[in-house]
């Protein structure tokens, strides 16, 4: 392991990033599916940021309750803290609380990266948010006191629900918008719906770009599931179709590469290739803009099936690629990446395929 | 807006039911106004007949209507009633109407007829959106409908006399010996071939055009019949040849749905409106387009051309009118209305404008001479791309219209567009286009309260009761008027004591089923008509009349006339009369042959289709008990110091109120105290746990004065810590005090009388 560090470093040469750490995460048993998200989140520049700049400010208020938030802020800034550049670190405390904090991750099963990465977000906004709350309730407490006598009753109920955008919510959400278009009076409804990550379905041979086109097509409501038209007061025809009203800073796109086969009656994995660009354009916008992102993490998942297998990473940092496998890590080459879109044929031996994509948006970088 | 599936909606709906829906529409007091919009107009030039003109206009709430016009005034004429959901299109064949409907069948009429329906075509599995017919022959008429389906009609060989049954009433409610048994509503296919499946009772089955990916929304056939064309969803005109139903070429162009067509006499020439807010004009010749004109704003629904084909008259979604020069591309617009536009009918100097409003509007339209128009000024030159009309619009250029008064008005009445069904549920709260909001109570069908314009929210919260009641009918405003749905055995679960209905001298616990009395007060002519052609049948040994019930039902109402089941059927409750000025119209399956729709008072008696458990209700006094009973349980309240007088669970009608509870409480609590220990007692009150006397209790005040009477121990009833007001029924302290699915608990205690 020495060694591999040293020949990184060696690789790197003078071209080390400043203050950069490349670390190897440890495997407690089937732990990869963790491994390879955390090292795609910590080179999640701005992510990483607002995390070690959490802790740095949470540090200072004395002990607080662990949870999922201080243990991955834990380990972040223990990585951005270590001496030297190079080198492994064990990821017990936070692997200790994820297992605690979900059943689900507890087995030493082989479990599903998105899975974890859905329920890792979900877990950080619910903590920020209840933080802010009690930040604010407490402060109205304060200013409550100094007013006094003052009738509590009166509080406006409302001024907890609307809980700020987090910095999570700020990397990562984006707003889908579904239209649905009476095909008589031609009124169209819409709603809207958040979103931390894109769930595509794939097709063989397909690229990310066909694959969000279908995801945005338009959908026939017919025959006998019509659209209840509240202008036309009837079921009519309509059409539905959805688009991002708001792309997210971090565009997170999770292929469906495990999909439940009927006749079988289990999972089955699609090693379909899925070219994903290192620069994308998404077209499928509200208002029709044309936004560029920048590909910069992989997870890959190798293996054939959905309950078995593993999980690594690619991650772009500072114009490298690096390549993630629990403890070890190696540079290596941007056309690496195409070697994970996928095989064009069902029993190839290719099984290393994309599996979550990290995208960043390049306008938020200019 | 949410999608739902089919429920709610009697004729769209695909799922077969247990047993058949009976629906009652409430039409509105003005039979003679359309109360909804209008999908199609019609014209019949009278002056080849010798008589006057008459405009026929169908409409969103199920019928058509005649109006004769005379010296420029329309007046009403005729109602054509049958169709159970929107008509979309009509035609004028020779002296036939024909319609067609989101019910899925078309229709034909004798124009000049009273409103009978000669005829119902079944072929469609979904909504039929338009017609079509070529003006020389007057025996072809094509149909488009959704799931693109696209059926070219001979109508003489589609009326011809059936064998079997040859009388047009039979037809128009089939009476189950007409052959196989009809599918129509059983399964919508969104593929085209269910030619075959969807047997016709006579025989015929018309040519489909075979091919359309997606739902046809508009169509148009040349003057000879000879050439057919038809657009949709498809976004491309498609040119069949509807003497064999086969395909002659695509045209490509339009970017959204083509929602309007129209072809020139030739046949050479087609002009097409579509959702991308573009007119096309196509050379079949040639079989391309030669122009597009961007004149509106928005989708363009509806276009009529002059007679020579050189210009046209167009409107759509922008509630605008244009007239455009095909040749010079030269436009103006001409009107604006303040709805969208679904059709246009022109005739000499009149366009007659449908819109989603209730009326229809008549235009100058200078139809023999529209260069007139343009001499008025205000024209512009139409673009080619769209869009670039709503440019110009938005820049503050946008046109004045030539007109600013229609020069007719055939008012409707507003539609109904909200519903809201009250706590009582025998109110309902309603919002009509106009913006004014009514309650209608719809036992009897008749608005009790008319509010005015005021907001629709406010007054339902002003409205709110806490009361509740099993519901036991849903409802609809498809038709622009209240449509209420009833289906067995769910519409027997509401009951009410007669004496809030004020039924002069019921007795105090006599309780009525809601929905009995309302299919009471529907059928009565029904009923009425039914007990005189029975004797009558029964007298001379005709057996003709009422033939599809069983015949065994006839003796049987006769021999309940002992229960007084006679006058029972004929005799309603003023809280459930119908109008007869303007009836309300029933809708039920038939038993052969999809649904069909007739005013109350039209019902002759003789109708066989109707679901045997209206028959039943009504005639037989036989329904099935829908559990209207609430089991609960009767403690003393904590800390109070009465006896505990009941173990067990008791049951009770679910409208039994509070007060007769308490009384029950009293009298146990009096009529035990000298046995000492009430769950010793032998008096067997609610201990048979479950099965209690409910009849006692609901009767208590048959029990005539008692010496504890006097005594006059005054009882409060609590449920959760509440104490209830006396007029609760315990349904409604279940819904809005207790809030458990658990059986109900309640508690009493004596209070200290003052």
């Amino acid at each position: 392991m020495g060694a591999a560090s040293s020949r990184l470093e060696k690789a790197l040469g003078e071209q080390f990033p400043e203050g950069e750490r490349y670390f190897g995460l440890e495997n407690f048993g089937n732990t990869c599916y963790c491994n390879s998200v955390l090292q795609a989140l910590y080179f999640c520049v701005p992510f990483r940021d607002q995390l070690l700049e959490y802790y740095a400010s949470n540090k200072s208020t004395g002990d607080v309750e662990e949870n999922m938030l201080t243990c991955l802020a834990d380990l972040f800034s223990q990585i951005s803290n270590q001496k030297k550049k190079t080198g492994v670190i064990a990821p017990k405390r936070f692997i200790q609380r994820l297992k605690k904090q979900n059943e689900i991750f507890r087995s030493y099963m082989h479990q599903d990266a998105h899975e974890f990465l859905n329920f890792l977000l979900n877990e950080l906004v619910d903590i920020l948010e209840k933080e802010h709350n009690a930040a604010r309730e407490s402060l109205q407490n304060l200013s409550l006191q100094k007013n006094s006598n003052g009738p509590i009753n009166g509080l406006p109920n409302g001024c907890h629900k609307e809980s700020a955008a987090t910095w999570v919510h700020k990397c990562f959400q984006g707003i889908l918008t579904n239209e649905t278009r009476c095909l008589r009076c031609e009124t169209v409804t819409d709603r809207d719906e958040t979103f931390f990550d894109l769930s595509l379905d794939i097709e063989q041979n397909s690229s990310i770009t066909s694959c969000l086109k279908n995801f945005s097509s338009t959908e026939t409501l017919n025959a006998e599931d019509k659209f209840f038209c509240d202008k036309c007061c009837s079921l009519q025809e309509a059409q539905k179709r959805m688009k991002i009203k708001k792309p997210p800073n971090i565009l997170v796109i999770h292929l469906k590469r495990f999909k439940y086969i009927e006749q079988l009656q289990r999972y089955k994995k699609l090693s379909y290739r899925v070219v994903f660009p290192l620069e994308l354009k998404l077209l499928n916008t509200v208002d029709n803009s044309d936004l560029e992102y920048s590909l910069f993490a992989v997870v890959v998942h190798v293996g054939s099936g959905p309950n078995h297998g593993h999980y690594i990473s690619l991650v772009k940092s500072h114009n490298h690629w690096l390549f993630f496998d629990d403890e070890n890590v190696e540079m290596t080459d941007e056309s690496m990446v195409q070697a994970f879109f996928g095989s064009p044929q069902e029993f190839s031996g290719n099984t290393d395929n994309g599996y979550i994509l990290f995208y960043e948006s390049l306008a938020e970088k200019s | 807006m949410h999608r739902v599936g089919s429920a709610g909606n009697t004729a769209g709906s695909t799922r077969p039911r247990k047993e058949k829906r009976f629906t009652y529409v409430l039409n509105d007091a003005d039979a003679k106004k359309h109360c909804a919009g209008i999908n199609c107009l019609a014209y019949l030039n009278g002056s080849a007949n010798s008589t006057s003109d008459y405009l026929f206009s169908g409409s969103r709430d199920g019928t058509l209507k005649r109006w004769e016009l005379n010296n420029g005034d329309a007046s009403f004429s005729a109602t054509f009633e049958s169709h159970v959901d929107w008509v979309n299109d009509a035609i004028i064949v020779g002296e036939k109407l024909v319609s067609c409907s989101s019910d899925t069948t078309l229709k034909v009429w004798n124009c000049f007829s009273d409103g009978a329906c000669t005829r119902t075509l079944r072929q469609h599995s979904d909504y039929v959106i338009c017609l079509a017919a070529a003006e020389k022959n007057s025996n072809i008429v094509a149909s488009g409908g959704l799931g693109g389906e696209v059926f070219i009609w001979d109508l003489d060989a589609a009326l011809a006399p059936v064998a079997k049954s040859a009388d047009a009433k039979e037809d128009e409610v089939p009476n189950g010996n007409s052959g196989p048994a009809l599918t129509t509503l059983c399964n919508v296919n969104s593929s085209s071939n269910i030619a075959s499946s969807n047997g016709q009772s006579h025989g015929y089955s018309p040519i489909a055009a075979k091919g359309h990916k997606d739902s046809v929304y508009a169509l148009a056939m040349n003057d000879t019949g000879t050439l057919l064309v038809s657009g949709g969803t498809e976004k491309v005109v498609r040119v069949w040849d509807p003497r064999t139903g086969s395909k002659k070429m695509k045209l490509r162009g339009h970017t959204d749905n083509i929602r309007t067509l129209l072809l020139d006499s030739t046949g050479r020439y087609c002009l097409s409106g579509s959702s991308d807010s573009m007119i096309r004009l196509w050379d079949l010749g040639q079989q391309r387009c030669v122009h597009s004109y961007a004149v509106h704003t928005d989708s363009v629904w509806a276009l009529a051309s002059t007679p020579s084909f050189g210009h046209v008259y167009s409107g759509g979604r922008d509630q605008s009118v244009y007239l455009t020069d095909l040749s010079t591309r030269e436009s103006v617009l001409l009107c604006t209305n303040e709805y969208p536009i679904l059709q246009l009918s022109l005739q000499d100097d009149t366009i007659w404008v449908a819109t989603t409003d209730s009326s229809v509007y008549g235009w100058p339209a200078e139809g023999h001479t529209p260069q007139k128009v343009f001499e008025k000024g205000g024209s512009f030159l139409a673009g080619n791309l769209s869009f670039s009309r709503a440019r110009a619009s938005l820049e503050g250029s946008a046109p004045v219209p030539v007109y600013k008064e229609p020069s007719l008005v055939i008012p409707g009445v507003p539609a109904i567009i909200q519903h809201e069904i009250m706590n009582n549920r025998r109110h309902v709260l309603t919002k009509d286009t106009a913006g004014s909001v009514k309650l209608w109570e719809i036992t009897r069908g008749a608005v009790i309260e008319d509010f005015g314009k005021v907001s629709f929210e406010d007054k339902k919260k002003e409205l709110f009761e806490m009361v509740s009641i099993p519901a036991w009918f849903t409802m609809d405003a498809r038709l622009g008027c209240l449509s209420v749905h009833l289906d067995t055995p769910q519409c027997f679960s509401a009951e009410i004591y007669a004496v809030d209905l004020n039924v002069s001298g019921a007795q105090e616990d006599l309780k009525i089923n809601l929905a009995q009395e309302t299919l009471r007060g529907l059928l009565v002519h029904w009923s009425k008509r039914k007990q005189k052609s029975g004797s009558h049948s029964l007298s001379n040994g005709d057996s003709s009349s009422g033939k599809d019930l069983p015949s065994k039902d006839s003796p049987r109402s006769r021999s309940e006339v002992d229960d007084g089941t006679e006058n029972h059927a004929t005799h309603v409750l003023p809280s459930f009369e119908f109008s007869t000025v303007s009836p309300p119209s029933i809708i039920t399956e038939g038993s052969s042959g999809g649904p069909w729709r007739k005013r109350i008072t039209d019902l002759d008696g003789t109708e066989g289709d109707l679901p045997w458990w209206c028959v039943d209700c009504v005639t037989h006094n036989r329904y099935p008990k829908e559990n209207t009973k609430c089991g609960f349980y009767l403690h003393p309240a904590e800390g109070s110091p009465a006896p505990n007088i009941t173990q067990g669970k008791l049951s009770a009608p679910r409208i039994l109120r509070i007060h007769k509870v308490a009384n029950y409480v009293v009298e146990k609590l009096v009529l035990e105290k000298p046995l000492d220990g009430g769950s010793d007692s032998t008096f067997a009150m609610g201990l048979s746990s479950g099965q209690s006397q409910l009849s006692a209790l609901d009767s208590s005040s048959r029990i005539g004065l008692k010496a504890w009477q006097k005594l006059k121990p005054c009882v409060e009833i609590l449920c959760n810590n509440q104490v209830l007001s006396p007029e609760m029924s315990l349904a409604t302290v279940r819904t809005y005090i207790w809030k458990k699915p658990e059986d109900l608990i309640l508690h009493y205690r004596v209070v200290q009388s003052r």
